[in-house]
């Protein structure tokens, strides 16, 4: 096509089945990115049908104004209709279908007001919107494609090439909307269907055939960063989550909202759309004979299809298993403060057990840890030199196998589990981490709790103390000078890296100054001032 | 008649080598919005990189249309009537696809042979160029193939990158999502599985990064082959080249540029080494 002022019924047919094979290209991908809570079965291939069925109506509508395909698209994507996403993409089909009602052809502009329709409509078939989902990304592609109609060009394609852009932009924005999607690291999975179709579409009006023929869509990655959490995921497999149950009612005097209204209270992710001929009917419940008993009276049942979430369930974990690196070794960090659990979990910690310093957990705490994660084998990083027996007690009550990497401090701990190896075994992986973690000098600055003397410092209560990997080195008034202090003693000029993890007492620009300090006197370090919200300690520090 | 050896340009093969070896390398271009691009001849390589950093655009690929490949395989039979295309991972990249299709619709008789390296950058050159030095000694095409599915798995590749923002964005991170979120400053260091970006390690300095491709290099027992390689740091790969020449004899470690289209997906400071051999 090229440049277009208007959209004929053909193009409209043609675009819509070059976007139909474009989205054939990626609709296994789009099954991959499947989640619970809600399982739709097979959301690309659930949406590729129902575009299949889209388009062969489209292909039989007696007339070519646009309309009547829009028409024709709409009633074959109700009677295909497969899963939830397929269920709403029919609804989008329809309100694109009222908005370009009576239109021969259409522009830009009317295109954007079709697309506002097919987003209202949308919304209207669902007794619970989710946001996050693929009504988002229609809604927020229609108001772009609006903005840009109206404020920029009426040129169909340039409208097209906004929708598209802000369809884009909304599916990778689908995980910090939806929380499930950012457990999981993934995006919606029918808004990238929705996505890839109308980026179907524009290949078409833009006349890149080749494109169409030779490159596969682009699967979204995600705006949020995923946190591993594979194995907790996996713990979650034995909730039972029944059956996805799809059928069309045929009759007369069907009233949708009113049935939606009743199925509400027999069942989840209810959807229930169609006219007072037909009605589809997707929800999930642990009783289709019920759901089936309760709509027989209403009319003839069609295209009947229920299949047991918890299968789904199972095949979904297989194949985020596959996606992300085989983890069957899991990692349980002794770690107290939030910022410091997070730096922990962020390099793929598996669990945490809240503990350091005067707060030492118990065996059992740790062997609960250690029960909660789903792998065989576990690694466990004490971080303190107090934990560490304790640590080593755990094996003898699991049938689990237990490496400790005796880490006693905190930079040891990061230290080892930044050496963590995807690929490596249980052993290689001990050995790596128990060698990195010796490669780090730990500095750590506390106050004193009592009057002493030790290692030939004269300490009153409440003064700042100063450890270099477990001695006491230095004693003083102020903590940052304390930690001057301890840095003076080791040999900055062959180290690369400084983390400075600033406790819950003390002052983030106090923090930040001894940072800049650092960095003023030696200006080759790459110096990393991390809030670690650590009881007790007002600064650990790590050399590497 | 010598087979005549065909690949693309993801992997990095230097001008000057292909040209030696009578390579014959298919471009794969970048496309900026509706620009395309072609390393040091559009852009410098800096301007390149400065324009991902700050467009707001992430460049698209572009494997060219299969009338070029047509095209090249037609033009190459005039010379031979055995050729072997060796291509970077389907999984990155539709060229393979398109090889394979090509093929169908080239008029001249002629065998050709499409092999799917499922790898990328110079661990696919390697692979390609112990094919031509092969094929150039008087190898058939039989032997040719063969020699590359031989070579497919003794050869590996690490990349150091600044950030994980560009694949990211690229959507090509694959398994090197596990290494997202760090809340630390970290140098990732990755490489491909299975035809896939495959996440390695983690290193808290790019200093202690670059000595892990050297540890990497050196953990080879027998190299056949070498390749060092970056995008905007020419130093580095000097100095690391220099540091693995103690393996390696130093004029026999390749030195290439990371072409645009995995450079817009890794980064502008992006440094590599391949090896093929055994570990």
């Amino acid at each position: 096509m090229g440049q277009a002022d208007s959209i004929t019924g053909q193009d409209l047919r043609e675009m819509f089945a070059a976007a139909t094979d474009w989205l054939e290209k990626s609709a296994a991908d789009i099954d991959a990115l499947n989640v619970f809570p809600v399982p739709d079965g097979d959301t690309g291939t659930n949406m590729l049908l129902t575009m299949r069925s889209s388009m062969e109506e489209a292909y039989q509508a007696s007339e070519g104004s646009a309309s009547s395909v829009a028409q024709a698209m709409s009633r074959g994507a109700l009677m295909g209709a497969r899963g939830n996403s397929g269920v709403i993409l029919s609804q989008i089909w329809k309100g694109l279908a009222q908005g370009l009602a009576q239109k021969e052809s259409f522009t830009g502009s009317e295109l954007a007001a079709a697309l506002l329709q097919a987003s209202t409509v949308a919304y209207k078939g669902l007794s619970n919107p989710v946001e996050g989902t693929i009504l988002t990304v229609i809604r927020e592609a229609a108001s772009a494609a609006q903005a840009h109609a109206s404020n920029v060009s009426d040129d169909v394609v340039s409208v097209m090439e906004a929708t598209v852009g802000a369809a884009k932009e909304s599916v990778a924005n689908t995980p910090s909307l939806l929380p499930v999607l950012m457990e999981a690291g993934v995006v919606d999975a029918g808004g990238q269907g929705l996505y890839t179709i109308l980026e179907g579409a524009l290949h078409y009006l833009k006349g890149e055939v080749e494109q169409l023929k030779l490159r596969r869509p682009w699967m979204i990655a995600s705006s949020v960063p995923l946190i591993a959490k594979v194995p907790q995921m996996v713990g979650a497999e034995e909730v039972p989550y029944g059956y996805c149950t799809n059928f069309v009612i045929k009759g007369q005097r069907l009233n949708p909202d009113k049935l939606r209204k009743r199925l509400e209270k027999r069942g989840q992710s209810v959807i229930v759309v169609g006219d007072n001929s037909a009605v589809r009917v997707h929800i999930h419940t642990l009783d289709p004979g019920d759901i089936m008993s309760y709509v027989i009276p209403l009319g003839t049942l069609h295209q009947i299809n229920i299949r047991n979430m918890d299968e789904q369930y199972r095949d979904f974990l297989e194949m985020r298993r596959e996606r992300m690196p085989a983890v069957d070794i899991a990692i349980v960090a002794v770690v107290a403060g939030e910022g410091l659990s997070n730096v922990f979990t962020s390099l793929g910690a598996t669990a945490i057990v809240h503990g350091g310093q005067t707060m030492n957990p118990s065996t059992k705490d740790l062997l609960q840890a250690v029960d909660s994660v789903v792998s065989e084998k576990v690694i466990i990083l004490p971080n303190n030199k107090n934990i560490v027996l304790t640590a080593n007690q755990v094996q003898s009550l699991t049938t689990k196998t237990i490496e400790v990497v005796p880490a006693k401090t905190i930079p040891q701990g990061v230290a080892a589990l930044l050496a963590f190896d995807y690929e490596a075994d249980l052993e290689t992986n001990t050995q790596n981490m128990n060698r990195a973690k010796s490669a780090v000098k730990s500095i750590e600055i506390t106050r004193a709790i009592r009057s002493t003397r030790l290692g030939g410092l004269d300490i009153k209560k409440k003064q700042a103390i100063g450890f270099l990997d477990g001695d006491l080195v230095a004693v003083g008034d102020k903590t940052d000078a304390v930690l001057n202090e301890v840095l003076a003693r080791v040999d900055l000029d062959s180290a690369e890296v400084i983390t400075i993890y600033h406790g819950a007492d003390t002052k983030p620009a106090e923090a930040e100054q001894v940072g800049v300090t650092i960095r003023q006197q030696h200006p080759q370090l790459q110096v990393e001032v991390v809030p670690g919200g650590q009881p007790h300690y007002n600064y650990i520090v790590s050399v590497e | 008649m010598a087979v005549k050896i065909v690949t693309d340009s993801l992997g990095d093969i230097p001008s000057e080598v292909a040209g030696e070896l009578g390579i014959t390398v298919i471009p794969i271009n970048v496309l900026f919005g509706t620009e395309s691009y072609r390393d040091g001849v559009d852009l410098t390589t800096d301007q390149f990189y400065h324009k991902l950093m700050h467009s707001k655009t992430f460049p698209t690929t572009i494997v060219p249309p299969l009338d070029m490949f047509v095209d090249i395989y037609n033009k190459l039979a005039e010379e031979t009537d055995e050729i072997a295309v060796i291509t970077n991972s389907h999984k990155l990249s539709a060229a393979y696809e398109a090889a394979l299709q090509a093929k169908e619709l080239m008029k001249r008789k002629c065998r050709v042979e499409v092999v799917d390296s499922l790898w990328a950058v110079m661990a696919q050159g390697l692979i390609v160029i112990a094919a031509a030095k092969a094929a150039d000694a008087g190898a058939s095409l039989d032997e040719v193939v063969a020699l590359a599915h031989f070579n497919i798995p003794r050869v590996d590749v690490r990349m150091v990158l600044d950030t994980l923002e560009y694949l990211k964005r690229g959507g090509r991170i694959g398994k090197a999502q596990a290494f997202l979120g760090s809340v630390l400053k970290v140098s990732p260091v990755l490489g491909l599985r299975d035809g896939e970006v495959f996440p390695f390690a983690r290193e808290r300095s790019r200093a202690k990064a670059i000595d892990y491709l050297y540890n990497f290099a050196a953990s080879f027992s027998h190299i056949d082959e070498m390749a060092v390689e970056h995008a905007t740091t020419p130093d580095e790969a000097d100095e690391l080249t220099e540091r693995l020449s103690s393996k390696f004899p130093k004029e026999r470690i390749y030195r290439s540029k990371v072409s645009p289209v995995i450079g817009a997906h890794v980064g502008p400071r992006v440094l590599g080494v391949a090896v093929l051999g055994d570990k």
